[in-house]
């Protein structure tokens, strides 16, 4: 969704507290909340927060769309059955650019059942950001997806649900404004692109063997990003005979990811395996290729414990030094 | 749409032995399952895990035949059930061969090891359909034993229905068999010397480990081959089937979806296919 002419109302002071007591008796509240350790982290909370501008959780709110790891069916010996329906959730105060995020894993998951149910039990509503030293993003670049983005005065309705959510509040609402949505006015360096052509001209390069040589690949780059969205599938067995398979995170810079049976490896070294994430945030994959996954937000370069940048690699790879 | 995640049951109908690590297994699915040869279906083990096989002949109403080699560790628990066990079944996934591409031309089939599974399920389609030109299989295995379908094939042959050279790595023992069909100690490509091809009027399927792969697709194309019209099936980890879980992305493309089977005029485009 482009933002150039998204619904924005005044609102009334008690607005937030209507919303609440509108959306409680069918949703769970989540927001991002700076722990004492100092750690930010998207958490079940008791009401939605006025002031939802506390910084970028650690963990993206992928988690709530594909938790670490989910069931996808249960075995009793005789039958396949589906998992249980989901909570519904509302989640507040999510970043621009983790909209920008959840509008490319619904293209992702678009066909996906699972994703799907849980995407629809789920009210978005983002909230101003305020941005720190590892910010990359391009605020105007890409589609947002979202219900509803909230400022302490004001609230847009991004979505028809947010649209709906609005509608029922339409007390607590003030006049209609011509308002931009409130976006990050300086971000301290865009997220560095590269054209395709020069990257698959970089194969033989030595900057991925140089590159790769510190990564510990922990793989705590893709854990955080909020675009990394690969899976496995683990069957489990309960002590009374039931199986479930469950879907759990993966990681490209796991030695199994592209390991198949018998041994052979497609991606059988580091070089390989970060080469592969960087074509993913670059580029993306599939039928999205071609639009980079990558959203800026900054997470990997906070995490990474030997300070890998994608962004370095690109820029090297553009200037022609690698 | 559930079903591309969630499977549905079958049962493991029988097993034949063809060698000491593969096996013929016939699943009986619940449901009908329309997949055409060179598509996949996961096998799912419940409590164990899954895997990607191809159908390796036609898949008819709930009937499908998989030749499966122990290589891991569901395949090793599958070789541990008994007839009549539940299993689960999703796909079928991917595109599968383009039978267009065969009629009216020559077709060439090249197998290595394995990769006779898929091949098996194309030929039974052109036998059925007939309206290819002449049908040439190339097959070659590590040893004579492990010629996976090698009586029906030569069958095939003495009825005209298929013209088969085979290739054995190993010439082990291959002296003491009392052979009815010739076979050449030497890589399978070798083969390729035995044939007066009509290069512009062929189409090559090619099917087996990334080793094959990497000398045999560009050596049709410098025979004269159009590489729009040589065609080979990837083998990846494939684990979702639906262009999800990025396991088997190559050159950005989603092989489980968009393949497994791709031209070589495709291939050259996607980086690290054949590696």
């Amino acid at each position: 969704m482009k933002d150039t002419h998204l619904p924005c109302f005044r609102i009334k002071p008690d607005f937030y507290d209507a919303l609440a007591h509108h959306l409680a008796a069918d949703f769970e509240f989540w927001a991002s909340l700076v722990g004492a350790d100092g750690l930010c982290r998207l958490q079940l909370v008791a009401s939605p927060p006025e002031n939802t501008s506390s910084g970028l959780p650690g963990i993206p709110f992928k988690k709530l769309l594909l938790p670490p790891a989910e069931p996808l069916w249960s075995w009793d010996g005789k039958t396949f059955q589906s998992p249980d329906p989901q909570p519904r959730r509302a989640v507040f105060g999510v970043a621009l650019c983790d909209l920008q995020a959840l509008w490319y894993l619904d293209q992702v998951f678009a066909e996906d059942p699972l994703y799907q149910e849980r995407r629809q039990h789920l009210l978005i509503v983002g909230g101003p950001c305020q941005p720190a030293d590892q910010c990359r993003c391009h605020p105007d670049e890409s589609p947002l997806a979202g219900d509803l983005f909230q400022t302490h005065d004001h609230i847009w309705s991004l979505s028809n649900r947010g649209h709906a959510v609005l509608k029922e509040l339409a007390k607590w609402l003030g006049a209609t404004v011509d308002r931009p949505l409130p976006k990050p006015l300086q971000v301290p360096k865009p997220r560095a692109d590269i054209r395709e052509p020069l990257f698959r001209a970089s194969t033989g390069s030595a900057i991925w063997q140089q590159s790769s040589q510190s990564c510990l690949a922990c793989g705590v780059c893709s854990a955080v990003c909020p675009t990394c969205y690969c899976y496995d599938m683990i069957d489990h067995t309960d002590l009374d005979g039931k199986s479930t398979r469950q879907r759990v995170w993966d990681n490209c810079f796991f030695s199994t990811h592209a390991k198949v049976a018998g041994g052979h490896d497609f991606r059988p070294d580091r070089a390989a395996r970060l080469r592969f994430r960087f074509e993913h945030k670059k580029f993306g994959f599939g039928p999205l290729r071609g639009r980079p996954s990558c959203v800026g937000c900054g997470r990997c370069l906070k995490a990474c414990p030997v300070d890998i940048d994608l962004d370095q690699i690109a820029e090297q790879l553009n200037a022609g030094e690698a | 749409m559930l079903d591309q995640l969630q499977p549905h049951s079958a049962v493991l109908q029988a097993v034949a032995p063809l060698t000491a690590d593969d096996r013929l297994f016939l699943f009986l699915s619940a449901e009908p399952i329309s997949a055409t040869p060179g598509q996949f279906v996961e096998i799912s083990i419940p409590g164990v895990g899954g895997f990607p096989v191809s159908p390796c002949d036609l898949v008819k109403g709930k009937q499908i035949y998989s030749c499966i080699r122990k290589a891991g560790r569901v395949t090793s628990a599958l070789f541990e059930l008994e007839v009549g066990a539940s299993i689960g079944l999703r796909g079928p996934f991917g595109n599968g061969f383009d039978l267009s591409q065969c009629v009216n031309r020559d077709v060439l089939l090249l197998a290595g090891g394995l990769g006779i599974a898929p091949l098996r399920a194309l030929l039974a389609a052109l036998l059925k359909t007939e309206q290819h030109r002449q049908l040439i299989l190339l097959f070659g295995a590590k040893t004579f034993s492990a010629l996976l379908f090698r009586d029906e094939l030569v069958k095939l042959a003495k009825a005209h229905k298929l013209k088969l050279l085979l290739s054995v790595d190993d010439d082990e023992g291959l002296s003491h068999v009392t052979t009815d069909h010739p076979c050449r100690v030497g890589l399978v490509t070798s083969l390729l010397d035995e044939l007066t091809l009509q290069c512009k009027m062929t189409t090559a399927v090619v099917s087996g480990p990334p080793a094959l792969y990497r000398g045999a697709l560009e050596q049709l194309a410098t025979l004269g081959l159009p590489p729009e019209r040589i065609f080979a099936t990837l083998e990846r980890r494939m684990r979702c089937g639906i262009g999800e879980c990025c396991h088997c992305v190559t050159g950005g493309v989603y092989l489980c979806q968009e393949g497994p089977v791709f031209s070589l005029e495709k291939i050259r485009t996607l980086e690290g296919a054949l590696e």
